[in-house]
Formats: C-alpha cells, structure tokens, sequence
C-alpha cells in the first residue's frame, strides 16, 4: 500500500483562464443566426440570380428575334423604295414618250384638200419632255386651217401654248408648243 | 489571450466572412437584375422598333401601289429590248414588214450615268420617203413596237416626188437594267 492517500475529492481549483464577459456569450447565437440567416439570403438570392439570368436570357432572346423581324421589314422598306424610284423613272420617260404619229396624222387630216401643208416639225422639249414644239407651214390655206389644226390636237388631249402665226403671201408659217393635257 | 477569447475572434471572423460572401452574392444578384432590366427595356425598344417598321412599310405599300402597278406593267416592254442590236432588229423588222424605203439610218448609243436604272440609250436617226399612207403606218409601227421609245424629233416634208413624203425621226429608244438597284448607290457613296 502506498504512503500517499489517494482519494475521489477533488480540491476546488481556480479556473485556468477569466471567463468571458456576458456580452461575449452571444456571439455563439450570432453565429448560429448568421449561419441560419445567410443560408436562407443566399438560397432567395440564388433563386433570384437564376431567374433574373432566365429573364435576360428570354429578353436577349426576343430582342434577337425583333431584330430580324425589323431588319426584314427594313429589307422590305429599302426593296419598296428602290421599285417606286424605278417606277417614278420609267414613268418620268413614259410621260416624255407619248406617240408623236397621231399628232402628225391628226394635223394631215385638219389640212382640206386644197391646202398643201409643206413643212411639219416637231421637237420634243430637253427640260419638259412631256412637251413638243410644234412648226409647220402651210401654202395657200388661212387662219381657219390653224383653228382646225387646234380643234384636232385638242381631240388628243394637246393645247397650244403661245402660238405665232404669220403670213408671207400664200405661206402661213404656225409655231406654238403642245402641253399634254390631263383630264 | 485565452482559448475562448481565440474562439470568439475565429467565430466573429467567421461572421464576418460570412456577411461578406453574402454581401457580394447579392451585389450579382442585384447586377444580373440590372441586366435583366436592361435587356427587357432593349427588347421592348426593338419591338418598338418592329412596330415601327411595319408601320412604315405599310404605309409606303398603300402610298406606292399604283406606281409599282405601273412599273409590273410596264417592265414585261422594257425588258424585250435590252441590246442595241434588238432596237436594231425592231426597226429593220418594221421596215421589212411595212416595205418602206430608207434613205438613211444611224445609230449610237449614249450613255447616263446619273441613272442607273435607264443605263444606255440608243439614238437612231432614220431618214424614211415614201408614199404618205406607208410613212404614217411605219411610224405608228414603230412606235408600237418599241412602246419606250421616244421621238425627239420629227420632219415632215415633201419628197422626191409629189406623192411622196421624207419623214426625219430621231428616236430614243432606253435600254432598262431591271436589276438596278436604286437605293443602294447613294448609301455606297456615303461609305466611301
């Protein structure tokens, strides 16, 4: 048996290191609580995240289709322009290139027999084409033969604008400009 | 200082990194908002955009109807003749078929570089001289053979004989690109 006596009391110690203030005891609750708060604000935010990713995936997408949608409608607009200025073209040509025989034809038929008409020019304007500069000359007619050479152009729709007639002796000479006339 | 004392720093600092990651996580979050936002507000402004467009294609559609009309009409003529050698053919075809007697024809072409869709023109001169009847109905042939054509000018005098007639003719006959592209050209000067 041993000198020492060896027993279960223990001798009351002093505690090895202070004890923490009462204020420090809540930091284990606050990180517990933080555990528990950024888990839940994490969770919302990454929900958050993968929707607004989604939406602006969806928002990217349809601008991408509006886009194409537009440019078509724009290829559509610049394919319209292109035609109209076309058209407006072949129409300004067309507006110039009326048929000059009728013109011709119908001043031939105003002439009465007796009346020669010797000379017939007709010159298309440069700046207006749609206009025709109209000189004849016509031998052993009168005035009256002019009122039937305008009666006939106005059944083509054709009015003579600053007429000048003059008469050397048997020979009138007529010169005036034909404009279209639209009805 | 004491084991606890380390305990609660490691814990405040655990806190505190914890905070922080929440912090930044939710700067993105608040960042791929924006985004969102901005490319809704991007969408809308392109459909704004279509709308737009459609309108105005509409529109020009309503406004351009007859002219476009008149263009399906016309360019079927326009396209027959598209060399010199067919405004050629057509008058040496006319006069063949109407038997007309020719003193003279010429013939150049003559460029316009201002417009792309009428590129060339052909310019003939023909000096024609027969008898009244055959002189009209050829010049209202070849005016109905070549419906673009344009008579610049014109003389009627008396011919050789008293039953005949001289008609001088200039005549303009165009030669159409159909493929020219109107509105493309100024847009290429602009790059340039």
């Amino acid at each position: 048996m041993s000198d020492y006596i060896c027993h279960d009391f223990k001798t009351p110690r002093n505690d090895t290191s202070k004890r923490l203030p009462d204020t420090f005891k809540a930091i284990p609750i606050l990180f517990f609580l933080s555990l528990v708060g950024s888990a839940y604000f994490m969770t919302m935010d990454w929900m958050a995240y993968k929707q607004a990713q989604k939406d602006k995936l969806e928002a990217e997408a349809r601008k991408t289709e509006l886009d194409d949608a537009a440019k078509k409608l724009q290829d559509e607009k610049a394919s319209l322009d292109s035609e109209t200025t076309k058209a407006e073209t072949l129409a300004k040509w067309m507006e110039g290139a009326r048929n000059v025989q009728p013109i011709s034809v119908a001043i031939s038929r105003a002439m009465p027999p007796e009346v020669r008409l010797s000379d017939l020019t007709i010159e298309r304007s440069e700046q207006v084409p749609a206009n025709l500069a109209l000189s004849l000359r016509i031998n052993g007619g009168s005035a009256s033969e002019v009122g039937l050479i305008e009666t006939g152009l106005s059944r083509l729709q054709y009015r003579s604008v600053s007429p000048q007639q003059s008469k050397e002796g048997e020979v009138i000479e007529y010169r005036s400009t034909l404009v279209r006339q639209e009805q | 200082m004491n084991p606890k004392q380390l305990a609660c720093v490691v814990l405040m600092m655990f806190i505190g990194i914890v905070t922080y990651c929440a912090q930044i996580a939710h700067k993105k979050v608040v960042a791929m908002k924006e985004d969102a936002t901005a490319a809704s507000d991007a969408a809308n402004a392109a459909e704004m955009a279509r709308q737009t467009a459609e309108i105005l294609v509409t529109k020009t559609k309503a406004e351009t109807e007859e002219l476009r009309r008149f263009l399906t009409t016309w360019m079927p003529h326009a396209q027959k003749i598209q060399t010199e050698q067919e405004v050629d053919g057509a008058f040496e075809f006319s006069v063949r078929d109407r038997g007309i007697f020719i003193k003279s024809r010429k013939s150049e072409v003559k460029a316009r570089r201002e417009d792309k869709f009428m590129p060339r023109v052909v310019q003939t001169t023909i000096v024609v001289e027969d008898e009244y009847a055959k002189v009209m109905n050829w010049f209202g042939d070849i005016e109905k053979r070549l419906p673009l054509a344009r008579v610049t000018a014109c003389s009627l005098t008396g011919g050789s004989t008293v039953r005949q007639l001289r008609l001088d003719v200039t005549i303009e006959t165009p030669i159409v690109d159909p493929a020219a592209d109107q509105i493309a050209q100024p847009e290429k000067k602009k790059k340039a």
